[in-house]
């Protein structure tokens, strides 16, 4: 159980600044340019905090060290706030690996804070590969992601789907288990596993004796990114335990295929425990606030 | 169905290790093994995922009992790991381009055939909700005889200096827009058309490669058979940094309308309603929460767990193999002609200047 109590009923995410809208360029073009200024961005997070939104889910990209920066420069005005990062930030890798290959970029990783920081000296002085402890490896790796996030108010801090269920599919419980462990102890935090496959990996979770981890999924009555249906999911989440599994519904709108009345409707009726939505106009947090059952008045 | 099936994994570089995930979660297939020259990626797997690793192909094949493998290595090396791979009679699924020539393809493809082996080639649009769409709606005449196409895929890949290391700098290893990239555009055109007769005024330019092209542009024409007649246009461009992520944008115009598609969505303009397939006159706008199907297991999207889950349907059950070693070797024959006609050009070029 996290240290800092259970987590927020609505949770306002980054999808709206950062996300790829795939139904039309001339949107995300003009998107991308509003957002290209961090004051646009903080805008919008005082409309969802008007709005009574008290948690924050933000992708690492290259821009959340900006905004955690606005954030913590105003004490008063956001010091409640409760955050729910998600890493890592898997663009960056991805880039890395397009310029250097699979070793270049696990060399340029290791190295990123020079030969004399602590994965530095880790993997430098002859070393032998055979000897590398991927666990502290990864520990190390999930520091360098969080240092932008440092003196706020972690609640869950959330690692991708694309790691998550890359991983899932190897059928490995250690990985799971230290990362679950590592933020629990370090950051006094929910560890958090975003994923398209809920059903699947509850039951590995279960199976692996990992409790008190939050499942963040796509959850809306279309079953649009929800493997491997809509049916397994509604079968699974009328059992789930909440206090040890919480879920926190993302993609509840299917990218827009599902107006927001009849979505919160079909997830207000789940045994969901947090949504997590992003919105830009005042008037579409609003009503989206109003329509999530169990928000703050 | 029978006993789980034993695969092996034959380079675990960024496609092989989503591979492994995707294959390894199938209810009736498990990696039993991984070869790979990285001592690092080798370690990490033998002690947390306990399969058996080895450095290369020919451990795996003598150390492993196998029924298929998963070759994902530059393509290169591919002539000889198949090789070793047909002898040892296994089922293979190899990663796009497949081979650097149609010669070594077309030996291959009638090998596995003859063999009584399931051959695919990772071409992973043609296993795309919205293409295999639009290729329903092509096929069902849906815009009468197709007459034009444009067949375009843009990314940020190289968009700075990389200089001359990596198997991506040069062709003698795979290196290129051509084998890397448009290969997946020219693919989309062999899925819905078959391979076109000819290629002509082709352009392979360089933006920050130094030994291979950049960009890519031809024109695609069909002299001989049920579609003669049909020309089109080949765009690829991977030093686009208005990309985040690589697209491939395919246009077909017919007499009866026209469809505009990419991975996540397709506008279709019809001269006439097609009540068939809910299609009213004028444009229509098809989202991919309209399409999508789904998959039991998700990685990367729905179409990598597709491809492969067909991969072992094909094993278990003898589904029809959807990119075959022929459909892939029959792409290598256009790339083959895009070099040529690129070198006829410059030689022209530089013949005219002489003059």
């Amino acid at each position: 159980m996290s240290n800092n109590g259970p987590i927020d009923r609505i949770v306002f995410g980054d999808n709206q600044f950062f996300g790829i809208n795939h139904m039309s360029q001339d949107k995300a073009q003009e998107r991308a340019e509003r957002f290209a200024k961090l004051d646009n961005i903080m805008q919008v997070y005082d409309h969802a905090i008007e709005a009574g939104v008290e948690g924050i889910m933000l992708n690492s990209n290259d821009r959340a060290k900006g905004i955690c920066d606005r954030f913590r420069a105003d004490k008063a005005k956001y010091g409640h706030l409760k955050w729910y990062p998600s890493i890592p930030y898997p663009h960056k890798y991805a880039a890395m690996v397009n310029d250097k290959g699979m070793v270049g970029a696990a060399q340029e990783m290791l190295f990123a804070k020079g030969a004399k920081s602590a994965l530095g000296k880790m993997v430098s002085g002859g070393m032998a590969v055979a000897t590398l402890d991927a666990v502290k490896l990864m520990k190390m790796l999930v520091d360098q992601e969080m240092e932008i996030y440092h003196d706020l108010d972690i609640r869950v801090v959330f690692l991708q789907n694309i790691i998550v269920d890359l991983m899932l599919g190897y059928d490995v419980a250690e990985p799971f288990v230290a990362y679950c462990q590592h933020i629990r102890k370090k950051y006094g935090a929910y560890p958090g596993l975003i994923t398209q496959n809920l059903p699947f990996l509850r039951r590995k979770l279960i199976e692996w004796g990992i409790e008190d981890v939050v499942i963040c999924a796509s959850i809306n009555k279309i079953g649009y990114l929800m493997s491997p249906g809509v049916e397994e999911y509604e079968a699974v989440l009328a059992e789930n335990d909440g206090s040890k599994y919480p879920v926190m519904a993302m993609s509840t709108l299917a990218s827009g295929a599902v107006p927001p009345g009849e979505a919160y409707d079909y997830i207000n009726k789940l045994n969901v425990q947090s949504v997590v939505f992003g919105a830009s106009s005042p008037g579409n947090i609003q009503q989206t606030v109003s329509l999530i059952e169990g928000a703050p008045a | 169905m029978t006993s789980p099936l034993r695969l092996g994994i034959i380079g675990a570089g960024r496609m092989g290790i989503t591979h492994y995930s995707i294959a390894n979660a199938h209810d009736h297939a498990a990696i039993t093994g991984v070869a790979d020259p990285s001592k690092l990626v080798t370690t990490m797997l033998g002690k947390y995922a306990k399969v058996g690793t080895y450095k290369d192909y020919k451990g795996l094949l003598k150390g492993e009992e196998l029924d298929g493998v998963l070759v994902c290595t530059p393509p290169a090396f591919n002539p000889d790991i198949l090789d070793a791979v047909l002898e040892a009679k296994l089922h293979a699924f190899v990663e796009k381009p497949f081979m650097l020539n149609s010669a070594d393809g077309a030996r291959f493809a009638a090998g596995f055939d003859a063999a009584g082996l399931v051959n695919q080639v990772g071409y992973v649009n043609r296993w795309n909700d919205m293409f295999t769409k639009a290729k329903t709606f092509v096929d069902d005449g849906l815009i009468g005889e197709p007459l034009r196409f444009r067949s375009e895929m843009f990314s940020g890949t190289i968009i700075r200096d990389v200089g001359e290391a990596g198997w991506r700098s040069t062709h003698a290893n795979g290196g290129g827009a051509i084998y890397e990239m448009a290969s997946h555009a020219i693919d989309l055109i062999g899925y819905f058309f078959g391979a076109p007769d000819r290629v002509g005024g082709t352009s392979l330019s360089k933006v920050y490669s130094k030994q291979v092209e950049d960009i890519v542009s031809s024109s695609l024409f069909y002299d001989n058979g049920p579609r003669g007649g049909l020309a089109g246009t080949l765009y690829v461009n991977w030093s686009d940094a208005s990309y985040r992520k690589p697209t491939n944008k395919f246009e077909i115009f017919g007499k009866g309308g026209k469809i505009q598609v990419d991975q996540h969505g397709m506008k279709v303009f019809l001269a006439e309603a097609n009540e068939a397939h809910d299609l009213k006159q004028g444009w229509n706008q098809i989202y991919i929460t309209d399409v999508f199907s789904s998959v039991p297991f998700y990685v990367r999207g729905i179409e990598y767990t597709a491809q492969l889950f067909d991969f072992i349907a094909s094993i278990h059950e003898g589904k029809p193999v959807r990119c075959t070693f022929a459909d892939a070797t029959a792409n290598l024959r256009v790339m083959e002609q895009l070099f040529a006609d690129d070198a006829a050009q410059r030689a022209e070029t530089r013949a005219g200047d002489a003059a």
